[in-house]
């Protein structure tokens, strides 16, 4: 549903990713794990069409994501949870997006129960909300199209317990319905108990992919994701 | 699956144009302004319409430039512009639909101080015992409405080239002082003026007795306020990756 091939993008000279290639299938979650500043979210703008790749391609059902004609109603996307207008309401925001895709207000309704944001809290303006209210209006505008693909950056990020949990049994109710998500971190302990699988990426090269079992190798998670970006660390410096 | 309908983009922008607690206020402050400007203006200088209405567009030819350059670069400063594009990738037509409704909005601005200026005028006539003043005829209506366009085009040109709100706002309302400013630098600058000051420009319009020489000095200076950076603009917001 996704796919990577041979993605590059130097930025200033930077090499932010370093042919990166890897591939998400429908029906499963996800994690894109690395430090920060590894190049999470700039793979994932570039997969957006939000930035362009220097070479390489990045595609969602075999296309460009530019060239899908409405792409809020096939893929979902958050990209920044702080990305909001602090001005307008929670509800004016899903409002927004769900005319811009052309789905019917009932559809707001929907979707704030599905995040289990309140009509209360809905119709406060964005700016007082805390970062977990902030993440669940996001990955509720994401949701509002009923997407078959779902792009997440860093949506667990400032997430209580309790909110982490949440997230947990919503993607993977999504996933089994067959939808694929794609959800970045660098937060390995949070991620590890959403993803099915993990692509872990540093200094902008995939440094391993696979499932969790196959990844920590009788290790602990931890151990692994360390000793490879030690390791990416080292080969550049 | 069809795309995005230009009507449905249209309709999302207005919206974002009037939907936030800023926009709402500013609305409130426009139209508070314009009624007290036209109604203090009627009292003290009597039933001259162009002169009433003239005076609303003072307040027209800040706030609502400034309304139309918050709506070109408000997507950026606040980076909601990650989402709106992610939503439509041609970015050509969410730029053209943000930069509707606030011309629209002039139109239905100076529409509403004609409305208001007509029943003060006649007030003012009637209470005063004076004749109304002539002289703003449909012509001069029409010129003054092209004028509070225009000066709301100026806005969202500077806006889209610049992408920064305050900056643009600034560089906006200095527009006039810089004119001042070129004028007084020999003929050189005198010349800069007479051709390329849009403030200046404007003025024949907005009485409605546009000579053919005034309209040469007119589209030479959209051409440079209104044209050429709102083209550059149009480039940079489709071209800039969006961070």
């Amino acid at each position: 549903m996704i796919e990577f091939s041979h993605v590059s993008k130097t930025y200033r000279g930077v090499r932010a990713l370093d042919d990166v290639s890897f591939a998400v299938g429908p029906g499963c979650v996800t994690g894109f794990l690395g430090p920060n500043g590894a190049g999470k979210s700039t793979a994932l703008r570039i997969l957006t069409g939000l930035a362009r790749a220097t070479s390489g391609s990045a595609t969602v059902f075999g296309r460009a994501y530019a060239e899908l004609a409405n792409p809020g109603a096939r893929v979902g996307t958050l990209l920044d949870a702080g990305a909001l207008h602090p001005g307008r309401t929670g509800r004016e925001t899903l409002t927004l997006g769900a005319m811009m895709i052309g789905l019917p207000r009932t559809r707001v309704g929907e979707v704030l129960d599905l995040v289990g944001l309140t009509g209360r809290e809905a119709d406060r303006v964005v700016g007082g909300y805390s970062l977990g209210m902030r993440q669940r209006l996001c990955v509720g505008h994401a949701l509002l199209g009923r997407p078959e693909v779902l792009v997440l950056d860093e949506p667990v990020n400032g997430l209580d317990p309790q909110g982490i949990h949440w997230m947990r049994v919503l993607l993977r109710g999504l996933a089994d319905s067959g939808c694929s998500v794609l959800l970045s971190s660098h937060l390995l302990h949070e991620i590890e108990q959403v993803a099915d699988r993990l692509v872990m990426i540093g200094r902008g090269r995939i440094l391993a992919q696979g499932t969790v079992a196959e990844l920590s190798r009788g290790r602990s998670l931890e151990e692994t994701f360390l000793d490879l970006t030690a390791n990416a660390d080292r080969s550049v410096s | 699956m069809t795309s995005i309908p230009f009507h449905r983009l249209l309709r999302v922008e207005t919206r974002k144009l009037f939907d936030t607690r800023s926009a709402k206020i500013m609305i409130l402050v426009l139209a508070g302004l314009t009624v007290a400007a036209i109604v203090a203006r009627g009292v003290v200088a009597g039933p001259r319409p162009r002169m009433l209405a003239g005076t609303a567009g003072v307040g027209f030819g800040t706030l609502l430039p400034a309304l139309g350059i918050l709506a070109v670069t408000g997507e950026w400063g606040h980076r909601t512009a990650l989402t709106t594009f992610a939503l439509e990738p041609r970015r050509h037509r969410v730029l053209a639909a943000k930069c509707l409704p606030p011309l629209l909005t002039a139109v239905a601005a100076s529409l509403f101080a004609l409305l208001v200026t007509v029943p003060v005028t006649m007030i003012v006539a009637r209470v005063e015992d004076v004749p109304v003043d002539g002289g703003f005829g449909p012509l001069a209506v029409l010129g003054w409405t092209a004028t509070n366009v225009l000066l709301v085009a100026m806005g969202l040109a500077i806006g889209m080239l610049l992408l920064n709100a305050p900056l643009s706002i600034v560089l906006y309302l200095s527009t006039p002082a810089l004119g001042t400013f070129v004028g007084r630098l020999g003929g050189t600058g005198e010349l800069l003026v007479r051709w390329f000051d849009l403030n200046t420009t404007v003025g024949p319009l907005a009485k409605g007795d546009l000579s053919g020489a005034d309209a040469a000095r007119l589209a030479a200076s959209i051409t440079f306020w209104i044209v050429a950076p709102m083209t550059a603009g149009f480039a940079r917001g489709i071209r800039r990756e969006v961070t």
